[in-house]
């Protein structure tokens, strides 16, 4: 990449002139977007500062080929602290615009229907956050079905619609129901019996956590040393991919109490993901007090990604809680 | 400053306000209110005894807080004069400090605001800056995080006379920070606060860096920055010396600061450019480089000087390269961070040169002014009838113009900075602008419209901008269709809509209206009177039977001659598209309305042989 030949002019026109695209060239790359990004985390090679600044320098090939045009989820943090008021996601979105005409496609995996289970209920199409699930009328087995159809451009595959859809017709390469079972259940943790059920001595926890509700690599390293019998993390992609039938499951299984972790209010990183997983923490309680069952042993909290140590404080209070209910006659056995 | 007081020409009117400021250059008349000190000034020695045995401290304001004061006390150490004030708020009356001052009897508790008349021949406007409060940037945590502090903080905090002795430390626990972060921009160059530069933080912060590293050669100091600024004489070198000393320049504005709950120290989360890589940074300290912002009573003594404000909020000048210490109000100069964030040489550089542009007042008799002036024609004003009026007043950007019922408009010439507002804005045609009459206005219609004025795009342009605008489009030969005629006036506040019918009447083609933007108005407010005056063009159109396609209003600075080449081109072009005859039977059924709304011209005798249409009715026929 040298010499001023591969820089097209052009190119900066074409965002420009693509809604969203306004603004690309008040970028003075100051790197406030890159520092707030959640996405660098886990792929250092994606910077909204420096994907600004190859587009603003007409790096037309290299931008519309770069896969990490398509990585930004458009959660947003970055817009609200850009001094310029650059809305980043939205220059992006002009950018795959672009992209998406000129036939380039996104690289990453995306959500897939089963079309032999999908009943075409239409929920995942309520529940993904960036419209990308329609329903289209098809023939299977020559018979007329209206099924789920998700388009591979829009999705960002947060595992929202798996946990929604009710038939299991919706997969997701890297959070499945299998897997996430396996990783909750790893090393027979799901097979020993819970504190409330008179085995252990000590509350069992089990939290899922969003990966995007904490940032720094040093606070994951002190949660990973806190894991132990008495509790459990799994990280989800977002608390909205919280399968209430894992919950319960985990309850049966020996766990005292399920926490779900998400994103701070505002800060969710596909849009409305943690009000998702709160409205379904929500029912769960309801469900159990309809059960007659103790609703303090599923709770859901928020951490805001750059706050510190907030999870411990959250566990530590669960706990408290579950010991509390130990010595009460009503503590129950789900 | 204590020379300043000691000068026998000068005199120190310190806590005090101005009132209202009255009067011309050379003639100024500023009413000043005293606040009551209760201490007398000539029998007040300054010992500080008083102080010393008031029982009540409140948070010290020259301090930030930092430290307490009394509740009779001085602003701080150096102030002249050094004479102590009660704060009235916080004194419980006990007296004690009555008894501490003893013989010297210089406490009065009552005494009363006093009111001061001046008569000055010019004024200068020197009222500084206020800080940016950075609590409204939630991720930097000021307010919420103890370790984190402002730059006047830090000042505090590390002067020798300041509240700590000048011994560094931190807020939560006193300890003496072996690390500190600064973070520069907080407040500037942010659409979400103040787009404009604060221009002097980059060299107060590399000045504290460097302080604070001499006296602590381990100290690890960070700052972090989108650009550094250091363009003036010997700033570059400064710059360099503290890069070798060891200080850490990180080119990257931070996203966030986060507190570690149990030590208080801090978390700075940065992307450093140069390398791409985001950087945690744990700190004991951070220093904000908050920007410096306009003084929040900046609006009032802005209408109480009749002085116009820059879109950044600081005082404009009248000119921002030939004329940079003088004020839109002649006898009125600014001087200092008033007119614009500086450092302290060039705040010492405009005070002086402030200083000898307000002694050229002084030191002459007589002044001269500009010829282009208003006048009021005392039979034709409707005031001078008893109806109520003031329409000039309300237009007049410099309160030259007063009216009295019963009176004619009075305009002081000495104010007047010939815009012509009020001319148009008359609605009795009583008030002529020297050298743009309406009758020599017409004439120039009459010209330009003498041959196919159909053809013709009459722009009229303010001299300030328009036309500079124009001018700049040829001087650059930008091509636009020579269908244009310009006409110039000193401000788009001196176009009448009259001047618009008028040329549609001889009928123009189009018909364009074009001054400066409203930040860039020569003549602070006369762009706003223009601008209102022409958002009913469009209906006043309408009702005489004109398309209000064929009129557009423009707002076309100096330095936009490709805008007005593009104006022009695709005025053209819309002319162009509409049928010609059509185009002239639309004027010709125009022209009796247009004529009517014009009778009070007909009448005027300077109007005379200009009015009649004689001569153009042949060619549109």
């Amino acid at each position: 990449m040298t010499g001023a030949a591969r820089f097209d002019g052009g190119f900066v026109g074409e965002i420009l002139a693509e809604p969203g695209g306004e603004h690309l060239l008040t970028c003075w790359s100051c790197g406030t977007c890159a520092a707030t990004c959640l996405v660098r985390r886990f792929d250092p090679a994606f910077n909204p500062r420096l994907l600004l600044r190859r587009a603003g320098l007409g790096l037309r090939e290299q931008v519309l080929s770069s896969a990490e045009i398509w990585q930004c989820s458009a959660c947003d943090a970055c817009y609200p602290r850009c001094p310029q008021q650059i809305h980043i996601s939205d220059v992006i979105r002009a950018i795959r615009n672009i992209a998406i005409r000129e036939g380039y496609a996104p690289p990453g995996p995306h959500a897939e229907v089963d079309p032999q289970r999908c009943s075409g209920c239409a929920v995942c199409t309520r529940a993904c956050p960036y419209g990308a699930i329609d329903r289209v009328v098809t023939f299977i087995d020559d018979q007329e079905r209206t099924i789920a159809r998700v388009d591979p451009n829009l999705c960002q595959h947060c595992g929202i619609c798996v946990a929604a859809c009710p038939s299991g017709a919706m997969a997701l390469e890297t959070v499945n129901d299998r897997e996430l079972v396996t990783r909750m259940g790893a090393g027979g943790w799901l097979e020993r019996p819970g504190m409330l059920q008179g085995g252990a001595d000590a509350p069992r926890i089990l939290a899922f956590v969003c990966q995007w509700s904490i940032h720094a690599d040093s606070e994951w390293a002190a949660l990973d040393a806190l894991q132990s019998d008495g509790l459990r993390i799994v990280r989800l992609p977002c608390s909205g991919r919280v399968d209430p039938a894992m919950v319960l499951l985990a309850l049966t299984q020996g766990a005292d109490g399920v926490l779900v972790v998400g994103c701070a209010e505002g800060e969710c990183h596909y849009l409305r993901g943690t009000y998702l997983g709160r409205g379904k923490v929500l029912l769960l309680n309801e469900m159990m007090k309809q059960l007659g069952l103790a609703s303090e042993r599923i709770a859901f909290a928020q951490s805001g990604a750059l706050d510190r140590r907030v999870l411990p404080r959250l566990v530590d209070q669960m706990r408290a809680d579950l010991v509390r209910l130990a010595h009460e006659p009503a503590a129950a056995a789900v | 400053m204590v020379d300043a007081a000691r000068h026998p020409q000068v005199e120190i009117i310190s806590y005090a306000e101005v009132d209202r400021v009255d009067g011309y250059i050379g003639n100024f008349r500023v009413q000043v209110t005293k606040k009551p000190r209760y201490v007398k000034m000539d029998l007040c020695t300054g010992c500080g005894e008083c102080a010393a045995v008031c029982p009540i401290e409140v948070p010290n304001d020259f301090e930030l807080g930092l430290a307490p004061r009394k509740a009779i006390d001085v602003p701080h150490g150096q102030s002249v004069p050094l004479i102590y004030a009660i704060d009235m708020d916080h004194c419980i009356h006990c007296y004690q400090c009555v008894t501490a001052c003893g013989k010297r009897d210089a406490i009065d508790f009552g005494m009363e605001p006093e009111v001061l008349d001046l008569e000055v021949g010019s004024i200068i406007v020197a009222t500084g800056f206020d800080n940016f409060d950075p609590t409204v940037i939630p991720e930097y945590g000021f307010g919420r995080y103890p370790n984190v502090i402002t730059a006047m903080e830090m000042e505090r905090l590390a002067n020798s006379a300041g509240p700590t002795v000048g011994k560094l430390m931190r807020p939560s626990d006193g300890r003496v920070p072996k690390s500190l972060a600064i973070i520069q921009c907080v407040g500037s160059r942010d659409k979400r606060f103040n787009e404009y530069c604060s221009g002097f933080c980059c060299m107060y912060a590399i000045k504290n860096a460097m302080l604070l590293k001499q006296a602590d050669h381990e100290m690890d100091i960070s700052i972090y920055y989108m650009d550094i600024r250091t363009p003036s004489k010997g700033y570059e070198e400064f710059y360099n010396r503290a890069r070798e000393m060891g200080i850490r320049f990180i080119h990257g504005r931070p996203s966030q600061i986060s507190q570690d709950p149990e030590t208080h120290n801090l978390i700075v989360l940065a992307e450093d450019q140069e390398i791409g890589e985001v950087i945690e940074l744990e700190t004991d300290m951070v220093m904000l480089s908050a920007a410096a912002i306009p003084r929040l009573d900046t609006d009032e003594m802005a209408s109480k000087l009749a002085l116009s404000r820059s879109p950044s909020g600081f005082f404009m000048e009248y000119h921002p390269k030939l004329r940079p210490v003088d004020s839109p109000t002649d006898g009125v100069f600014l001087a200092g961070a008033a007119q614009g964030p500086k450092d302290i040489p060039a705040s010492v550089a405009q005070g002086s040169a402030a200083a000898s542009r307000a002694a050229r007042v002084l030191s002459q008799d007589t002044w001269e002014i500009e010829p282009v002036i208003a006048s009021v024609n005392a039979e034709l004003c409707i005031s001078a009838q008893g109806k109520k009026c003031g329409l000039c007043a309300k237009a007049c950007p410099y309160g030259a113009i007063t009216v009295e019922v019963g009176q004619p408009a009075v305009i002081t010439a000495a104010k007047c900075h010939g815009c012509g507002g009020c001319a148009a804005e008359c609605p009795h045609n009583a008030i002529t602008q020297d050298h743009f009459t309406d009758a020599q206005m017409v004439a120039q219609l009459d010209a330009l419209l003498a041959d196919k004025p159909e053809e013709k795009i009459i722009a009229f342009m303010c001299h300030w901008c328009s036309y500079g605008g124009a001018d700049n489009a040829g001087t650059s030969h930008f091509e636009y269709p020579a269908s244009s005629r310009g006409l110039r006036v000193m401000c788009s506040a001196r176009m009448d809509e009259d001047f618009v019918l008028e040329a549609f009447r001889r009928g123009a083609g189009m018909v364009l209206v074009s001054g400066c933007h409203p930040q860039d108005c020569h003549y602070i407010t006369g762009q706003q009177v223009a601008a209102k005056r022409f958002s009913r063009m469009e209906r006043l159109l309408q009702r005489v039977g004109i398309n209000p396609e064929r009129f557009r209003l423009e707002w076309i600075s100096a330095a936009e001659g490709d805008k007005y080449a593009r104006v022009i081109t695709e005025m053209d072009a819309k002319l162009k598209s509409f049928d010609r005859e059509a185009l002239l039977a639309e004027t010709l059924a125009a022209r009796p309305i247009i004529g009517k709304r014009l009778a009070r011209w007909k009448a005027s005798p300077l109007m005379a042989g200009l009015v009649p249409l004689e001569a153009t009715e042949e060619v549109l026929a």
